[in-house]
């Protein structure tokens, strides 16, 4: 175990000879382990799942039942919040709104980001990074009025387009930093090697970085995504009747004299299920990129 | 030709999300078009409206274009829009006191006092005194009340004839029998109010007139401090602390306070009368068959609830459609429409639709009773008459809480007192 404490790298220990002795000490402190281990993760899971799962209960339970403590756990389920949902509630078209609205903005930050993002590694143009990133340190709050000012005079306020830029807006820093990384980890040999086989700096860089650096580009594309698929503010002022998102649209479920909170719950649960699927699918890119540059390189 | 394709490639994914953006959104619209912008709350009004559109748009040859949202994004969205002078707003329900003074401060709300005089058919004077004169901004009508609402008295019939107590007529007469419910049923509340500091100074309001106070006097200075207030703080806090739910949340607004009631957990509740929905409807109520309505009862200074606008309808002063924005309200507040909007359980301010039978054929009777009672005695304003409405209810709000935990509220109503005064002073 205490070889694991040190740093990477700080001394060379022949792995042999440390996994030896480990696997005959196994017994006590190793089982020891195993169970703390395990016990960890059950508390850390279940303070996680709890509210996602009283969340799913409660879309299955009529308005009186979500407020009964003693139908916490035993109730008769019901699927009326969810055919409320999508039969009276248009869910279908702020599904879309949001699907496409987030793709569109993380395809085309990826589109930009990821050339800008070669160039700044490449070219270290520390500044241009920091300038980028001005972009994520200032709250978006105070940028939603000047954005309203301007593309309303442009007639624009209610469409995708405006929504698109400014979920961009926000994502671009995102992407460029994370592929930065990526790209800086990457070693400039193999460029070089590809430019004496006869490829142009901009070949090496399509045949060569590009393929190699999907792992990246996959990591910083979800993420995008989950913030542009989850982003209330921007899309309550910048939306119109036609492009509400899913964030949105959940808060219809709140009235001044009433709340439907089994239709809230189902609705929540709508927009939870996508992205967590899309998560679960992804997670390996996700948790790849999370270190990508931290260790690598 | 690799490069080539790389380049069609961004182009098209340039070009495809603006040409949908080209026919989802849009719809600018020029001047005096003859598309009116409506933005409404989510609320059972709105769902009446929403409704009866196309018979409008049938009868006037107008499109209406609707936009809906919960009470705090449409606030927040018409601080960003109307602080932008946008005019893709024309006609926007808003609330009077919550709202009002800062928007008409800003010069967000149109002037409406020439159209509401134009058609003595429509007839103005038919509205209720006290709602016309929070939806009135320095001697010019701003909005048209459509929604109104007063405190009354919700309670369990069953608790009270078990324990053998009547309705409670004077504020004395309901703590005695708060605290002979919470004794005598284990487990059942006496008393309900929302707790938390901002959303129940609303409804601790009434309280307060009725035991002779206010949030200020005439000359805009703070009178939170008075006996009278702080023995109206200690009432309504105190209630909560001795007779209310046990380990009371301090955080409770009106679904949480409802929720106790509904689930059948205490016997007595002061809430908007607005409300009472979700006290009798069996969707959501476990008790809907056992509840009674009674006007507040009577303090010190006697029965005085708030009857106020709880929301308005404006027309935004940045657009270039008022003639025909102010149709549609015209439309929407016709005697007609109101007496529809009243039947399906949303109180009106009109008063030929309450003394009409039909206005209060689908309410309790005496939830009616009550109604017409407060309507009668109520007082126009729920919370301080300020800009910054929000900031204020914070401030006035911290006394109910201490009291409602049992710590000093008169020493904390003079904290408040001095506090509040402070912020009467810069709120101009």
């Amino acid at each position: 175990m205490s070889n694991a404490l040190l740093p990477a790298g700080s001394t060379r220990v022949d792995p042999q000879a440390a996994a030896a002795p480990a696997r005959r000490r196994k017994p006590l402190s190793v089982r020891a382990y195993t169970w703390f281990r395990v016990g960890a993760l059950i508390v850390v899971v279940l303070a996680l799942l709890a509210p996602l799962a009283w969340l799913f209960a409660s879309s299955l339970k009529t308005n009186v039942d979500i407020y009964d403590a003693s139908k916490t756990i035993v109730f008769t389920p019901t699927l009326e919040n969810y055919v409320n949902v999508i039969t009276r509630n248009n869910y279908f078209v702020y599904i879309f709104n949001s699907f496409w609205v987030a793709l569109v903005s993380t395809v085309l930050s990826l589109l930009l980001g990821v050339p800008a993002a070669y160039a700044m590694s490449r070219f270290t143009m520390h500044r241009s990074a920091l300038v980028v990133l001005m972009a994520r340190v200032i709250p978006g709050i105070s940028l939603l009025v000047p954005w309203y000012y301007v593309f309303s005079n442009m007639r624009m306020v209610g469409g995708f387009t405006v929504l698109i830029l400014s979920h961009m807006f926000v994502a671009l820093p995102l992407i460029v930093y994370i592929m930065m990384s990526y790209f800086d980890s990457m070693p400039l040999e193999l460029e070089e090697s590809a430019q004496v086989d006869g490829l142009t700096p901009i070949g090496a860089f399509q045949k060569i970085t590009l393929p190699l650096s999907v792992g990246g580009m996959a990591t910083s594309g979800i993420l995008a995504f989950i913030f542009s698929w989850n982003n209330f503010m921007f899309a309550l002022v910048l939306s119109g009747a036609h492009t509400k998102t899913l964030p949105v649209a959940i808060f219809d479920f709140v009235s001044y004299a009433s709340i439907d909170w089994g239709g809230l719950m189902a609705a929540a649960t709508v927009v939870t299920v996508p992205i967590m699927v899309i998560a679960l699918f992804t997670q390996k890119y996700i948790v790849s990129g999370m270190t990508a540059g931290a260790t690598k390189g | 030709m690799k490069r080539r394709s790389v380049l069609q490639l961004l182009a098209v994914a340039v070009v495809v999300p603006f040409g949908v953006a080209a026919c989802g959104g849009g719809g600018g619209g020029g001047k005096a078009s003859s598309t009116v912008r409506v933005t409404l709350a989510n609320h059972v009004w709105t769902d009446g409206i929403k409704a009866a559109i196309p018979e409008f748009e049938k009868e006037s040859g107008l499109k209406v274009e609707l936009t809906q949202l919960g009470e705090d994004q449409l606030s927040d969205q018409y601080n960003v829009k109307l602080n932008a002078g946008s005019d893709e707003i024309d006609v926007m329900m808003y609330r009077p006191l919550q709202e009002g003074k800062q928007f008409a401060k800003n010069t967000y709300l149109a002037d409406l006092t020439k159209h509401v005089s134009s058609d003595a058919s429509w007839d103005w004077k038919d509205f209720q005194p006290g709602p016309v004169t929070a939806s009135t901004f320095d001697g010019k009508v701003v909005g048209v009340p459509i929604i109104t609402e007063r405190e009354v008295l919700y309670y369990r019939k069953d608790l009270l004839e078990a324990a053998g107590v009547a309705v409670p007529k004077t504020m004395a007469e309901l703590e005695a029998a708060a605290k002979k419910i919470s004794e005598t049923n284990k487990g059942i509340a006496g008393f309900v109010a929302r707790t938390n500091k901002s959303a129940a100074v609303t409804q601790f309001s009434s309280f307060l007139y009725s035991f002779g106070g206010d949030f200020m006097d005439d000359s805009g200075k703070s009178t939170i401090a008075t006996p009278e207030a702080k023995a109206a703080y200690a009432f309504y806090g105190g209630l909560i602390n001795k007779y209310g739910p046990a380990n009371v949340s301090t955080d409770m607004s009106w679904p949480e306070a409802m929720a106790i009631f509904t689930q059948g957990n205490a016997a007595f509740y002061t809430e908007a009368d607005s409300l009472y929905k979700n006290a009798t409807d069996t969707a959501k109520s476990k008790v809907a068959g056992t509840v009674g309505f009674a006007a507040l009862p009577a303090g010190p200074a006697g029965a005085k609830p708030y009857n106020i606008p709880s929301w308005g309808l404006a027309i935004n002063s940045a657009s270039g459609n008022q003639d025909n924005a102010w149709k549609f309200i015209q439309w929407a507040t016709s005697k007609e429409r109101t007496l529809a909007a009243q039947k399906a359980g949303v109180p009106g301010p009109r008063s030929s639709v309450w003394a009409d039978a039909d206005g209060i054929s689908t309410y309790p009777k005496d939830l009616a009773e009550a109604i017409a009672f407060s309507a009668e005695h109520g007082v126009g304003h729920d919370r301080p008459l300020v800009i910054a409405v929000g900031k204020a209810r914070e401030i006035v709000g911290e006394p109910i809480v201490t009291a409602i935990t049992g710590g000093d509220s008169a020493a904390a109503a003079t904290t408040s007192n001095a506090a509040f005064q402070k912020f009467l002073e810069s709120d101009k």
